[in-house]
């Protein structure tokens, strides 16, 4: 097949998925969901055409937490649960890199749950991928905090008594500005909502039931989401709804809605925005550096 | 008899409304204008607000080392709130103990505490006060005024001080607090001392100096060093450092982010250096703690970040507002896996500043994570020093890869020096990725026995130079004394004196106070402790932890001692003078 080069208006060939592409082999188990997520994600990034060297991967420890490694552009695999702060020091030190922060349930409903609210309430524009499979596959079989109660694993042979997190309803309720579900069942869908999570400018989170083939549940794999997963365009949801989108969010566990819960109509500045105006106000304060210590100089005698 | 002194030591202590802390600052402030040298310790109940509070102001006309020992002047506006300071206001025979008289002759309470001071002096402060200002509100000023009065600080510049400090609130409290310091300096003149004593004139011209703390030190040295990012959580006694970049950074093109959490700090600003800028994080005991795994991954991630543990009494909560330095063993040691961090210690408010950028060039320049421990006494106490010539400083920054070194990019490539060119994001050609996990050169995951030996080592090796660094040491005294005392931290500030006065009394001896704590120079000490019998190692702690690192580490010669003692309780110079004198003559414990 012959290949053409499309050359984009700023002069450079357009990017393909290829070339966010590491070439790595994921570690993760054939038939695993975070290979599609992997490819969904190598596709919006091409359509979203930031180079690769533009763009900070970071996330924590999990099976998905390993997806920076399969791409080109700059990854930060942390430890576990810390992936958003860590995600927010690179933005404020640097805002105009492109920021993505991906993990799986426990990392960001359990060892990690804490960092959540805050990343959303100063709205850092960041999106946050959670790779959702209810069970801890990395350590071979145990209680999420997406398990559904009674869940049978290796660390609750007699079934959790304990009801699952909502991730759901917890980041609306954070007040996020945008919040999206959607599955590797359906690729196109997903594809085009992790695209539009991440032009979202402020705190996107997109939840993606992803199947883990080994641990995870019948109901849980890519077979089972394509009869059960529903459009919420199909049930005439209107995403700019709050109200709308938290009635839905509730049947988390029951239902597998894909599509975006709630988009704010109109986002208010990113944190990066806010603090960037911050810095130009005061940039002309700045003290060369021989004179920082001048603010604590006693001037002797009358002064 | 009057005697004129070049040295005094005062103490003040009354319950929180009584303003004994702004009684010290406005002290300090006239005595450092008049080109004396002053240094201030506050020290507080643990009410937030209220409850009893005391103040000790150290002045000389040489340069003050330490708070001193005992008290020449203890200022008691009550009895109980007085007592509660205990070691912290310690009295001699020859203390000179004011006291309101309507507290009240002295309580029991002094005679038990062993020694009663022969000149104790009871003055009716209420009574002049409300005399003079009409009200009970200027007592500072009184205080302020027989202060002046009895041990001759200059009343003018006690003056300009008070009035600066009171020119926003109208004439009448102005004109108030002038005749409350007035009538405090009458009272002195009219009932004079059985034995007065006069701080000497001071020869230094009124100038410039420095007046502040060491956690300001430590934010100015950071923005000195051009850092662009602090994360952390407030936690006593360190959280001026985040307050004074929360106004100052933004300047600066950086940022501040109060976390949610120690942990969250800590991550932010290894992001924020991940993504090419320097950063810093600063809290205490507890939260260097929750900050331990997080420091792991910057050591593995090779990523330069600076730590400040400005130490408190500990373990937990312990007791926040006062100093300790237990925190060593923590810094050196509370790694997973086999780490190396360099550990900095400033041993006063002056050298807050050049420690930090040092930290600041260490981090940057070996990519790696450096601590900082401070500790509260140095973190909190007002101090006057010379203005510091910054023209003789190096900023540094990280090695950036360039040309060749990016086709193709090795983030971790082993080279001679163990450095590797660090890229950051936004930089096209050096994407790689940074990792906890263990990685080959390139930065991908290995779980290779070899490759860990390999980076491991490459890690450790990387450091080896900073052994070599003898600017990093300061010696002081005769380099071939018998006799040694080393210590580091505040407790620094206390040998230095001891080291004078040792030497005053035809000892010789030598001091060693290591500014990098950790690795351990072992050569450095090898030679220090070549020509040394006997001596001791001071500091504030239980364990006596820098000792036992040393022990760790270097031959240390058997008669040197450990002399440590729990924080919150001051060294006093006399009572280590004593005890050095014991080791010396073989005697000591």
């Amino acid at each position: 097949m012959a290949t053409t080069t499309t050359i984009m208006p700023g002069g450079r060939p357009a990017l393909t998925p290829k070339d966010f592409n590491s070439g790595l082999k994921p570690i993760w188990c054939p038939g695993c969901g975070d290979f599609g997520v992997l490819q969904g994600l190598y596709r919006a990034l091409t359509a979203i055409g930031r180079e690769p060297h533009e763009i900070a991967f970071i996330s924590g420890i999990g099976c998905s937490s390993r997806i920076p490694g399969y791409t080109t552009v700059y990854g930060f695999n942390s430890v576990h649960g810390r992936a958003l702060p860590i995600a927010q020091g690179v933005k404020l030190a640097n805002p105009d890199l492109l920021v993505i922060v991906a993990g799986g349930d426990g990392d960001g409903f359990s060892i990690g749950g804490g960092h959540v609210a805050h990343a959303v309430r100063r709205n850092a524009d960041i999106t946050y991928i959670v790779m959702d499979n209810q069970v801890y596959g990395l350590t071979k079989g145990q209680l999420s905090p997406t398990s559904p109660k009674g869940l049978r694993t290796i660390t609750s042979p007699l079934g959790s008594l304990e009801d699952p997190v909502n991730p759901l309803l917890y980041v609306l309720a954070y007040g996020a500005g945008f919040v999206a579900q959607s599955t590797p069942a359906d690729m196109p869908g997903m594809t085009s909502i992790l695209e539009e999570a991440i032009r979202y400018p402020g705190f996107a989170f997109v939840n993606i039931q992803s199947p883990c083939v080994t641990f995870g549940q019948e109901d849980q794999q890519l077979r089972a989401h394509k009869t059960r997963m529903k459009t919420l365009a199909s049930l005439g949801h209107d995403p700019s709804s709050m109200s709308q989108a938290l009635e839905r969010a509730r049947d988390y566990g029951t239902e597998l809605y894909t599509g975006v819960f709630y988009r704010n109509p109109e986002p208010p500045l990113s944190h990066d925005r806010l603090i960037r105006l911050r810095q130009e106000e005061l940039a002309k304060q700045a003290r060369p550096r021989s004179q920082i210590l001048d603010a604590y100089l006693q001037r002797g005698g009358a002064q | 008899m009057n005697a004129t002194v070049d040295d005094l030591v005062l103490g003040l202590a009354g319950s929180g409304g009584d303003g004994v802390v702004s009684a010290g600052e406005s002290l300090l402030g006239a005595l450092s204008a008049e080109g004396y040298h002053a240094l201030m310790t506050k020290s507080f109940g643990p009410q937030i607000r209220g409850g009893e509070s005391s103040c000790r102001v150290r002045v000389s006309t040489r340069r003050v080392l330490n708070p001193g020992g005992e008290l020449d002047v203890a200022f008691a506006l009550n009895w109980e709130d007085f007592f509660r300071f205990g070691a912290e206001l310690p009295l001699s025979v020859d203390t000179v103990l004011i006291h309101e008289e309507q507290a009240g002759p002295p309580p029991d309470t002094l005679r038990q505490r062993g020694t009663v001071p022969t000149q104790i002096v009871s003055v009716p402060l209420v009574a002049i006060t409300k005399q003079a200002a009409g009200t009970d509100k200027a007592k500072t000023s009184v205080v302020l005024g027989l202060i002046s009065g009895w041990f001759g600080i200059p009343a003018e510049s006690l003056q300009r001080g008070l009035r600066k400090k009171f020119a926003s609130k109208g004439a009448e409290v102005l004109a108030a607090n002038d005749r409350a310091l007035a009538a405090g300096i009458a009272y002195a003149e009219a009932h004079p001392l059985e034995r007065p004593r006069t701080l000497e004139r001071t020869a230094a011209a009124p100038g410039s100096k420095m007046l502040c703390d060491g956690n300001d030190m430590c934010a100015a040295g950071a923005l000195f060093s051009g850092v662009q990012f602090f994360g952390g959580y407030p936690i006593t006694p360190s959280t001026e450092i985040m307050q004074t970049l929360s106004k100052e950074i933004w300047k600066y093109g950086g940022a501040v982010l109060q976390a949610e959490d120690e942990i969250a700090g800590i991550g932010a600003a290894l992001g924020a250096s991940f993504a090419g800028r320097k950063a810093m994080t600063a809290t205490s005991g507890p939260g260097m703690a929750l900050k331990t795994e997080i420091l792991g991954l910057a050591s593995i991630a090779e990523l330069p970040l600076v730590v400040v543990n400005v130490q408190r009494g500990g373990p937990s909560t312990g007791i926040p507002t006062k100093p300790e330095q237990a925190d060593l063993f923590q810094a050196a040691f509370s790694a997973h896996g086999d780490v190396l961090r360099p550990i900095l210690a400033p041993t006063c408010v002056a050298d807050t500043f050049g420690i930090t950028v040092e930290a600041f060039n260490v981090a940057e320049r070996y990519q790696t994570p450096v601590i900082v421990l401070s500790d509260q006494e140095i973190a909190q106490r007002k101090e006057t020093f010379d203005p510091i010539d910054t023209s003789r400083l190096v900023v540094e920054e990280r090695l950036c890869p360039v040309g060749s070194e990016l086709e193709p990019y090795l983030r971790f490539r082993r080279t001679a020096t163990g450095i590797s060119p660090l890229s950051h994001p936004g930089l096209a050609g050096g994407a790689y990725q940074g990792a906890g996990i263990e990685h080959n050169e390139k930065g991908e995951p290995s779980s290779s026995g070899v490759v860990h030996a390999q980076m491991n080592a490459k890690r450790f090796d990387k450091l080896a130079p900073l052994l070599e660094r003898r600017d990093l040491f300061e010696i002081t005294g005769d380099l071939d004394a018998p006799l040694a005392l080393v210590s580091w931290g505040s407790s620094a500030g206390v040998a230095r004196e001891v080291l004078a006065l040792a030497r005053g009394r035809g000892l010789s001896v030598k001091l060693l106070v290591p500014y990098l704590v950790y690795p351990v120079a072992e050569r450095v000490y090898a030679e220090f402790f070549a020509s040394v019998r006997a001596g001791l190692v001071l500091e504030l702690s239980h364990q006596g932890q820098l000792f036992r690192i040393l022990r760790m580490y270097t031959d240390v010669p058997r008669g040197v001692r450990s002399l440590a003692q729990s924080g919150a309780n001051p060294f006093r110079p006399a009572e280590v003078l004593e005890r050095l004198l014991a080791v010396a003559n073989g005697s000591g414990s």
